[in-house]
C-alpha cells in the first residue's frame, strides 16, 4: 500500500505484485487485453491469465467451494476474491501442493487417490485445499473438525465419506 | 463482472470522501462476498461505477474491551470473532451467531460491517440478469412486492411493509440481543444507530455516504446464559428461516433479565418484548419457556407460505431460553426427555 492521501479521495492502483505457488507475479491492471482488469476475479486470473487451470469455478456465486485456494495459509474463494485486492499475498492453488522437482504428490493428494476420494473430480481441488488449510492449522484433527473445515465444499457425487478418511489419514498425527 | 473503477481506501475519512464524489454510484467493498453476488447478478437497475475497497484501511479490525463495551471494528472478520476467547467467554451468542454464518471460506474473508449492512435474500429481488431480470419490486421502488402473492416462504411473518423481504444477517440477531450499538461515520460526522433499529422494510438506516466504523456491545450485568439457535434447510452456507438469540440471568432461582432477539422473522431484528417482560421475576422451565415462545409471536401475521415459521419461533425461544441445542428432541412435551432431570424418569 503505497500512496497515503489523507483526506483525498481514493486512488486506483496500476499494478497488483502477489505470488502464486512461490513465484512472483506482477500484473498491470486496465482493459488491455494483456492486462487484468479490476473486476477479475481470482479464480478468472488464475485460470484465464496465469493459466493454472487446477482450480475449479463451479457456481462463482461463493456457494460451492471448488474454487478454493489458499492465501497466506487460509483458505478462501477465489470466485469471491477481486485480483486487485491481491497485492502483496501469497495465493497456494492445487499446483503448488506437489513437489516441484521431484513431482512427488502431497502427502493429501496421495490420500485422495488411495481412498478414492472422488468420482467425477471436479470438486476436488477445493477439497484438497480446505483440507491442506485445516492440516496447516491443526495436524490432528478430529473427523468433526475435518467435517467442519471442509463443510463449505460441495460434492454432487457424494464423496463426503471417502475424503474424510482421506483427510484423516493424511493427518501427520492422525488417527487412521 | 462487468468493469468498475477500482479504488483502494486508506482510511474511513477517504472512503467517505469517495462515497460523496460518486454521488450514490460507488458500494463498499470489504469482504466482498454480498456484493459480488450484486455485481454478478446485476439484479439491481445501476450497476456500480466505483467500488472502494475498504480493507486497505488499516487497523479497523480490532476486538477489543474498555470500561466494560466491547468495541469490535468493521473490518473485523467473522472467522476471528467467532474463535475470539474474549467474545467466546464473554459474548457467547455473538461468537456462535458469528460461527453460523456461511462456509469456513466465508468467514475467512466476510466481516461484520458486511455481515450487517448485507442486501437480502429475496428471491425476487435477487433475480439475475442472466435469466431475464432485475425484476421490479417495491425494495427497487418501482412495482409491488411480488412475494406477497408468489413463493413468500423465505419472507417476513411480522413488521413487513411494502417489501416483506427478512434481515439475513446472524450476527445482527446476536447483536440485538445484547443492546448493541453501530457507529456510523458519514460526511456529517460521527452518529450511533442502535442495531434493532438498523433495518428498515426497505433497506437500512444508513444514509448515502455513510459506512459502519464500529460495533459497541455493552456488557451484559450479571452472567447471563447465552444462546444462539440458528434454522437451516442445510446447515453450512445457508440463510437462517428462522434464528433466535436468548440471554437469561437467573438469580436465586428466578430470572432477572432475559433479551430474547428473532432473526429472518421480519426486515429487520425483533426483540421479543412481551416475552422477556414475561420471563422477569419467574423460574425458567419448560412452561415459562414454552409460554414465552408463544409471546414472542406478538404481533405476527404469516403470509400464505410462511406460517410454518410460528412453530420454529416458538420451539427456538423455548430452546433458546432452556439453554438447549437446537437439535433437542421434544423438551417435556409428551413425557419427552427433560432438561431440568424429571424425577420419574431419573
Amino acid at each position: 500500500m503505497a500512496a497515503t492521501n489523507k483526506g483525498k479521495t481514493a486512488k486506483p492502483a496500476k499494478v497488483v505484485a502477489f505470488s502464486v505457488n512461490g513465484k512472483a507475479v506482477e500484473l498491470q491492471i486496465g482493459s488491455e487485453p494483456h492486462q487484468v482488469e479490476s473486476s477479475h476475479t481470482l479464480a478468472h486470473t488464475l485460470r484465464e491469465t496465469l493459466g493454472l487451470v487446477g482450480t475449479k469455478i463451479t457456481c462463482d456465486n461463493g456457494a460451492c467451494g471448488s474454487c478454493t485456494v489458499l492465501i497466506d495459509g487460509k483458505a478462501i474463494l477465489s470466485c469471491m476474491t477481486l485480483t486487485v485486492e491481491c497485492q502483496g499475498k501469497s495465493v497456494m492453488t492445487i499446483e503448488g501442493l506437489a513437489d516441484p522437482v521431484s513431482g512427488r504428490l502431497d502427502p493429501l493428494q496421495q490420500s485422495f487417490i488411495d481412498h478414492t476420494a472422488f468420482q467425477c473430480g471436479f470438486c476436488t481441488p477445493g477439497m484438497i485445499m480446505s483440507a491442506k488449510a485445516l492440516l496447516g492449522e491443526n495436524a490432528a484433527p478430529t473427523e468433526d473438525e475435518v467435517k467442519e473445515a471442509l463443510s463449505g465444499n460441495f460434492c454432487r457425487c457424494i464423496s463426503h465419506y471417502h475424503v474424510v478418511k482421506a483427510v484423516l489419514a493424511a493427518a501427520p498425527g492422525g488417527s487412521e | 463482472m462487468k468493469p468498475f473503477l477500482h479504488l483502494n481506501a486508506q482510511t474511513v475519512a477517504q472512503a467517505v470522501k469517495s462515497l460523496v464524489k460518486f454521488e450514490g454510484r460507488a458500494r463498499l467493498n470489504a469482504g466482498g462476498t454480498d456484493l459480488f453476488g450484486l455485481l454478478k447478478d446485476e439484479f439491481l437497475p445501476e450497476y456500480p461505477e466505483a467500488i472502494i475497497n475498504l480493507k486497505s484501511v488499516a487497523g479497523l479490525n480490532y476486538l477489543k474491551q474498555s470500561k466494560g463495551i466491547l468495541r469490535i471494528g468493521a473490518l473485523a472478520k467473522l472467522c476471528d470473532i467467532a474463535e475470539s476467547p474474549l467474545i467466546k467467554e464473554r459474548y457467547g451468542a455473538l461468537a456462535e451467531a458469528a460461527h453460523a454464518v456461511a462456509s469456513p471460506q466465508l468467514r475467512n474473508v466476510a466481516t461484520i460491517g458486511g455481515n450487517l449492512c448485507q442486501d437480502v435474500r429475496c428471491c425476487y429481488y435477487r433475480y439475475p440478469r442472466h435469466l431475464g431480470g432485475p425484476i421490479s419490486c417495491a425494495r427497487k421502488g418501482n412495482g409491488p412486492c411480488l412475494a406477497v402473492r408468489g413463493d413468500n416462504r423465505n419472507h417476513a411473518i411480522m413488521e413487513g411493509r411494502k417489501c416483506f423481504a427478512v434481515c439475513p444477517s446472524d450476527t445482527a440477531v446476536a447483536l440485538a440481543a445484547f443492546d448493541a450499538r453501530l457507529v456510523v461515520v458519514g460526511p456529517a460526522g460521527e452518529r450511533r444507530i442502535a442495531v434493532r433499529d438498523f433495518y428498515h422494510p426497505l433497506g437500512n438506516a444508513l444514509e448515502r455516504d455513510e459506512i459502519v466504523k464500529e460495533i459497541e456491545v455493552p456488557a451484559l450485568a450479571g452472567r447471563a446464559r447465552q444462546s444462539f439457535l440458528k434454522f437451516t434447510l442445510r446447515r453450512p452456507i445457508d440463510f437462517a428461516v428462522v434464528s433466535v438469540a436468548a440471554l437469561i440471568v437467573v438469580e436465586n432461582g428466578v430470572c432477572c433479565e432475559a433479551r430474547i432477539a428473532l432473526g429472518a422473522v421480519a426486515p429487520g431484528v425483533i426483540r421479543a418484548t412481551a416475552a422477556e417482560e414475561y420471563l422477569k421475576g419467574r423460574a425458567i422451565d419448560v412452561e415459562s419457556a414454552a409460554q414465552a415462545g408463544e409471546l414472542a409471536l406478538a404481533g405476527a401475521r404469516p403470509l400464505p407460505k410462511n406460517a410454518y415459521k410460528l412453530e420454529i419461533v416458538k420451539t427456538l425461544v423455548k430452546r433458546g431460553v432452556l439453554g438447549l441445542p437446537l437439535e433437542t428432541a421434544g423438551e417435556g412435551d409428551a413425557g419427552g426427555p427433560c432438561p431440568h432431570g424429571n424425577p420419574e424418569r431419573g
